[in-house]
C-alpha cells in the first residue's frame, strides 16, 4: 500500500480500533494513541511527495481519490502529525479513550485534507474534519451551545465551498487540480467560484466577523484538541487559499485582495485588542490567533513573494507555538482547576519547568528573534511594505506590538508575583508532559533559526500579483 | 380492437406478478400456522417473494419491454425504479419483527406486498390509464396499512390519508382526464405532439396531473399531511411510504416530464414545480427543526430529501435523471436504516419514537448509535456517506443546467437541515446529565439490526462505487 494512503487510513483505522478496549481504559488508549501517531508522522516524512490515485467519478467532472503532498501540505502534514503526537502523548481527560479515538479521526481526516490533490476530495475531507471536532464538544464542552456554534458555521463554510467546487468541475472539466501547475480559472464565473472557497476559508481561519465560534470552541475543547484545531485545523483554511485560490484563481485572488487586506487588519487589530482585556487564558490565546491569522490573510491578499514565503513560515510558527501554549494553559488548568488570570499567580517559584516552556511559547508567539514568530512576522512585515502598503504596514507592526503586551500579561499573570496562598501546589511537570511539549518547543527554535526549507518549498507554487492600481 | 394479451405482455409485468403471488402464499402459510406466533414466516416469504421479484426484474435490465399496448415499460428506466421499491419494500417488510408483541402480520405484510405491486406498475406505466391503476393499487393498500395498529392516532393518520390522497387522485384523475381530451389518446408518448402546445386543455390537464402527483411526492403546498400521517402510521408503513410512494410517484413524473412533453412547453410547464421544489427544500428543512418525534422529523426531511432529487430532474438532462436515481437510492437505504434503528429502540406500541429516548443512546447501544449517527450524517449531506456525494452530483448537474438559484436553495436547505440531523447526533452521544436509565429497552432484534447494518454499508460503499445506471434515458420512452 502506498506510504501516503498509509498515513492517512492508519489514525482512521486505529481510532476506530480503540473503540474495541473496555470503556473505561486509562492505561492503553494513550500510548497506543501516541505511537500511532508517531508513526503516522514517519509515514508523513517518509512518503514525501510521492503521490497516488484510485479515479472516482468520470461524470459529471473527472474526480479521483489522488493523495500526495504538495510542497506546503507535506509541512502542514508533518505540524499535524507532530502536534497530535504530542497533544496525545499527556492527555489526561474523562473516558480517555473515546478522546484520543477522537483525536486519531481528527488527525486522519485533516491528512487526508491536507494531502488531497483533488478539489472533490478536499471538500470531502473539510466536511469530515469537523465531524470529531462535534463529537468532542458534544462530549466535553460545558455548553451544549458552543457545539452548534463550531458546527453551523464551519458546515456552512463546507456548502460555500461544496457549491464552488461542483461548478468549478463543471467549468473547468476535472477537479483533479490541486498542486497541479497550468491550472487557472478564467471566466465570468471565477470571482464567484472564488467566492465560494474563500467563505469557507474565512470561516475557518477565522477572520472578523465570522469568528465568533472560535473562542468558546477553543476554550471549550479540551486542551490536547484544542491544540490541534487551533494550531493545524485553523491553517486548513489558509492552506487553501495558498493551494487553490493562489495557484488556480490568481485573478480572483487579486480582484478580491483589497476587502481581503482590510478584513486581515481588522481581525489582526481586532484580535489584540480583545486579547488585552480577556481574563480566560485560553480566550487569550484564542484572541491571539484571531489576530496573528489575520496577517496570514493581509500576507495572501499581498500575494508577493515575501509576503507568502512569511506567510508559509508564520503558519508553521503559529501551528508550533498555538499547540504548546494551549497545551501547557491545559497543564495549568488541570493543576490549578481554572482558567481565570486574575485566580491565577505565582506559580512559577513551584513549576519552573513548567514556567520554562510557557516562556518560550509565548516569546515565540510576542515574535522574539531567533524563534519562529519572528522569521515569518519579519517576511510579511516586508512584503507588506515591499507593494507600497505603507499603512498596513504600520497597523500590521503596531498589532504585533500589541502581542508582546498580551502575551507578557499572560505569561505574568499566570507565572510572576507573589505566590497565591488560595492556590494548590501542585508538582512540576512530569517527564511525560515535559517530553510531550519539548519537541514543539524545539521545533519553535529550528524554524526560527533555519527557516530555509520551508522558504524553499513555498517557492513553487509563489504567484505574482503585484501591487493594486 | 380485440384485446389480446400475449405472452410477453405478462413477462413484462413478471415481477409484479410474483410479488402478487408471494402476497397469496403468506395468507396461504398464515392458515396452517395455527395458534402460533408465525410472524417469522410470514416475513421471510414475503422477502423470499421480493428477491425472486428483484432478480427477475433485474435479468429484464437492457431489454426493452413493450407491453399491454404501451401502456407498460420496463426494461431500462422502470426496472431501476422497479427495483428501488422492492428494496423499500424488503427495509420495510423486515421492521414487521419489531411490531407489537402477539399480532400476527400475515395480512399486513400481504397487503403491503400488494401496495408494492402497485408502486412498480407506476414505475413501467406508460400511459394514463396504468398510471392511475398503479396509483390506485398502491394507496388502496396503503389506506388499510396505517388503519393497521389498534391506536388512535393510526385510525387518524388512516382517514387523513385517506382524505387527502383521494383529493389528490382526484386531480390527477381529471389532469388525465383532460389530457385525454386534448390528445384523444391516453398513450403518454401521444403528447409529444408540438401543435398540443396551443391547446388550453393540454395546459390544465397537465397542470392537474402535475397537481396530483407533486401531492403524492408531498412537495411544498401539498406536504401538510404527511408529518401527521407518518407520526399516525405503524412504523414498518411509515419506512415504506417514505420510501415506496415517493419512488413510484417520482418515476411517474420523470417519465411525464422527460417523455411526454412537447418541445417548448417543458420549460414554462415545469418551472412552477422547480420553485415547488425549491420552497420544500426549505420549508421541509425549517420544519424539522421543531420536531420532538424522530417519525416527524424525518416525515419533514423526506419533504427536503425529495426536492433535492426533483431538483436534478430540472433541465431535462440524462445526467440528471441518472443523478436523480442515484440519490433516491442512496435516500432509500439512509431512510430504511433510519427507520430500522427506531424501530429497534422503540417499544411494542412505538413509544420509542420521540426523540428523548434517543437520549444516551451511545451507552447503551453503541452499534445502534453508530448506524444511526451514519444514516443523519447521510441524510445532511455529510461525507463519507452517499447523501454527500448525492448531493456533490445534484449540484454540479444543477449548475450546469444553468439552474444556479435552484442549487443555491439546496445549499440554504442543506445548512438549516444540519441542525435538526445533528441535534439527534447530539441526543445519543451527549454525556447524560441526569439519571435517564434505559430501562425501555428492546431486546435485541435481529432482522431490523441487520437490515439497519446492511444500510449503513451500502449508504457508505455507494460513495466509493458510484453506481449510476448509464443506459436508462433511451429505455425511459
Amino acid at each position: 500500500m502506498p506510504l501516503v494512503l498509509v498515513s492517512i487510513l492508519l489514525p482512521l483505522a486505529a481510532g476506530a480500533l480503540l473503540l474495541v478496549l473496555p470503556r473505561g481504559d486509562r492505561a492503553l488508549s494513550r500510548p497506543i494513541g501516541t505511537v500511532v501517531a508517531a508513526i503516522t508522522f514517519a509515514t508523513v516524512w517518509a512518503a514525501g511527495t510521492a503521490d497516488w490515485s484510485f479515479h472516482w467519478l468520470s461524470r459529471p467532472f473527472v474526480s479521483a481519490f489522488h493523495f500526495g503532498a504538495t510542497p506546503i501540505s507535506f509541512w502542514l502534514a508533518l505540524l499535524l502529525a507532530l502536534c497530535t503526537t504530542c497533544a496525545i502523548a499527556a492527555c489526561r481527560v474523562e473516558r480517555l479513550r473515546d478522546f484520543v479515538a477522537l483525536l486519531l479521526a481528527l488527525e486522519g481526516t485533516m491528512l487526508g485534507l491536507f494531502l488531497s490533490r483533488d478539489l472533490l476530495v478536499f471538500a470531502l475531507f473539510w466536511d469530515l474534519m469537523l465531524v470529531p471536532v462535534f463529537f468532542a464538544l458534544v462530549g466535553w464542552a460545558e455548553h451544549p451551545a458552543t457545539a452548534w456554534r463550531y458546527f453551523i458555521y464551519n458546515f456552512a463554510g463546507g456548502l460555500t465551498l461544496l457549491l464552488a467546487t461542483a461548478a468549478f468541475g463543471v467549468i473547468y472539466g476535472s477537479t483533479d487540480v490541486i498542486g497541479l501547475p497550468g491550472v487557472a480559472l478564467v471566466g465570468g464565473w471565477a470571482p464567484w467560484i472564488f467566492a465560494g472557497f474563500a467563505f469557507a476559508f474565512l470561516v475557518k481561519t477565522p477572520v472578523w466577523p465570522l469568528h465568533t465560534w472560535m473562542p468558546p470552541t477553543y476554550a471549550g475543547l479540551p486542551s490536547p484538541m484544542t491544540a490541534v484545531v487551533s494550531g493545524v485545523q485553523s491553517k486548513a483554511g489558509l492552506y487553501g487559499f495558498l493551494a487553490i485560490a493562489t495557484a488556480i484563481m490568481p485573478a480572483a485572488l487579486y480582484r478580491y485582495a483589497a476587502p481581503l487586506i482590510v478584513l486581515g487588519l481588522i481581525s489582526l487589530v481586532y484580535g489584540a485588542l480583545i486579547a488585552l482585556v480577556q481574563d480566560d487564558v485560553k480566550r487569550i490565546v484564542a484572541y491571539s490567533s484571531l489576530s496573528h491569522l489575520g496577517l496570514i490573510v493581509l500576507a495572501i491578499a499581498i500575494g508577493n513573494r515575501l509576503a507568502l514565503d512569511g506567510a508559509l513560515v508564520y503558519i508553521v510558527a503559529h501551528g508550533l507555538f498555538s499547540a504548546v501554549l494551549f497545551l501547557l494553559l491545559g497543564y495549568v488548568e488541570e493543576r490549578e482547576e481554572t482558567r481565570a488570570l486574575p485566580r491565577l499567580g505565582g506559580l512559577g517559584w513551584s513549576n519552573p519547568r513548567l514556567s520554562g516552556a510557557l516562556c518560550i511559547a509565548a516569546l515565540a508567539a510576542l515574535g522574539l528573534p531567533g524563534l519562529a514568530g519572528f522569521a515569518g512576522e519579519l517576511l510579511i512585515l516586508i512584503g507588506v511594505y515591499q507593494n507600497g502598503y505603507v499603512w498596513p504596514a504600520i497597523v500590521a507592526l503596531v498589532a504585533i506590538v500589541l502581542a508582546s503586551a498580551y502575551m507578557l500579561r499572560l505569561y505574568q499573570g499566570i507565572m510572576n508575583g507573589p505566590q497565591r496562598k488560595d492556590l494548590p501546589v501542585r508538582s512540576d511537570l512530569t517527564w511525560i508532559e515535559g517530553l510531550a511539549v519539548a519537541p514543539l518547543l524545539a521545533a519553535l527554535v529550528l524554524v526560527g533559526v533555519y527557516p530555509k526549507p520551508l522558504l524553499d518549498s513555498s517557492a513553487v507554487t509563489t504567484v505574482q500579483s503585484g501591487p493594486l492600481p | 380492437m380485440t384485446l389480446s394479451f400475449t405472452s410477453a405482455d405478462w413477462n413484462a409485468i413478471g415481477p409484479v406478478e410474483i410479488l402478487a403471488a408471494a402476497g397469496l402464499a403468506v395468507l396461504l402459510a398464515d392458515l396452517f400456522a395455527g395458534r402460533h406466533q408465525w410472524r417469522y414466516v410470514s416475513i421471510v416469504i414475503g422477502l423470499l417473494g421480493v428477491s425472486i421479484a428483484a432478480v427477475v426484474a433485474g435479468r429484464q435490465f437492457g431489454h426493452d419491454y413493450d407491453a399491454f399496448f404501451g401502456g407498460f415499460m420496463t426494461g431500462g428506466f422502470a426496472t431501476v425504479f422497479e427495483e428501488i421499491v422492492l428494496i423499500g419494500t424488503a427495509g420495510s417488510l423486515l421492521l414487521y419483527s419489531t411490531i407489537g408483541s402477539a399480532s400476527r402480520v400475515a395480512g399486513t405484510v400481504a397487503i403491503m406486498l400488494w401496495s408494492a405491486c402497485g408502486a412498480m406498475l407506476m414505475a413501467g406505466a406508460a400511459n394514463l390509464i396504468a398510471i392511475f391503476l398503479g396509483l390506485e393499487l398502491l394507496s388502496l393498500g396503503l389506506y388499510a396499512l396505517c388503519a393497521a395498529v389498534d391506536r388512535k392516532t393510526a385510525r387518524e393518520s388512516a382517514l387523513k390519508y385517506l382524505i387527502l390522497s383521494s383529493t389528490a387522485t382526484a386531480f390527477l384523475l381529471f389532469g388525465a382526464a383532460l389530457l385525454f381530451g386534448a390528445t384523444g389518446s391516453v398513450v403518454l408518448a401521444d403528447l409529444l405532439n408540438p401543435s398540443l402546445a396551443a391547446s388550453p386543455l393540454f395546459w390544465m390537464g397537465a397542470g392537474m396531473f402535475l397537481i396530483g402527483l407533486v401531492f403524492k411526492l408531498s412537495l411544498v403546498p401539498f406536504h401538510t399531511w404527511t408529518p401527521d400521517v407518518f407520526e399516525g402510521a405503524p412504523l414498518p408503513v411509515t419506512a415504506f411510504m417514505s420510501v415506496v410512494t415517493k419512488a413510484g410517484a417520482l418515476a411517474v413524473f420523470a417519465r411525464f416530464t422527460y417523455s411526454a412533453l412537447p418541445a417548448g412547453v417543458a420549460a414554462k410547464l415545469l418551472l412552477p414545480v422547480w420553485i415547488v421544489a425549491a420552497i420544500s427544500m426549505i420549508v421541509g428543512n425549517v420544519g424539522m427543526l421543531a420536531q420532538s418525534d424522530l417519525k416527524r422529523l424525518l416525515a419533514y426531511s423526506g419533504i427536503a430529501q425529495i426536492g433535492y432529487i426533483v431538483v436534478a430532474l430540472a433541465g431535462g438532462t440524462s445526467l440528471g435523471l441518472r443523478y436523480a436515481i442515484y440519490y433516491l437510492t442512496a435516500y432509500a437505504f439512509m431512510n430504511l436504516g433510519a427507520f430500522a434503528v427506531a424501530a429497534s429502540i422503540s417499544g411494542p406500541n412505538e413509544e420509542g419514537s420521540q426523540l428523548s429516548s434517543y437520549r444516551g443512546l451511545a451507552r447503551r447501544r453503541p452499534w445502534l448509535a453508530a448506524a444511526m449517527t451514519i444514516f443523519l450524517l447521510a441524510l445532511s449531506g455529510l461525507p463519507p456517506t452517499a447523501g454527500f456525494l448525492g448531493k456533490i452530483l445534484i449540484l454540479s448537474v444543477t449548475v450546469a443546467n444553468g439552474y444556479i438559484w435552484l442549487a443555491a436553495a439546496l445549499i440554504a436547505g442543506t445548512a438549516i437541515s444540519l441542525y435538526a440531523y445533528a441535534k439527534v447526533i447530539r441526543a445519543m452521544y451527549a454525556p447524560e446529565e441526569g439519571q435517564h436509565e434505559g430501562g425501555d429497552l428492546r431486546p435485541f432484534v435481529p432482522l431490523a439490526w441487520a437490515g439497519a447494518a446492511l444500510c449503513a454499508v451500502v449508504v457508505i460503499a455507494m460513495t466509493f462505487y458510484p453506481l449510476t445506471p448509464s443506459n436508462v434515458l433511451p429505455l425511459v420512452r
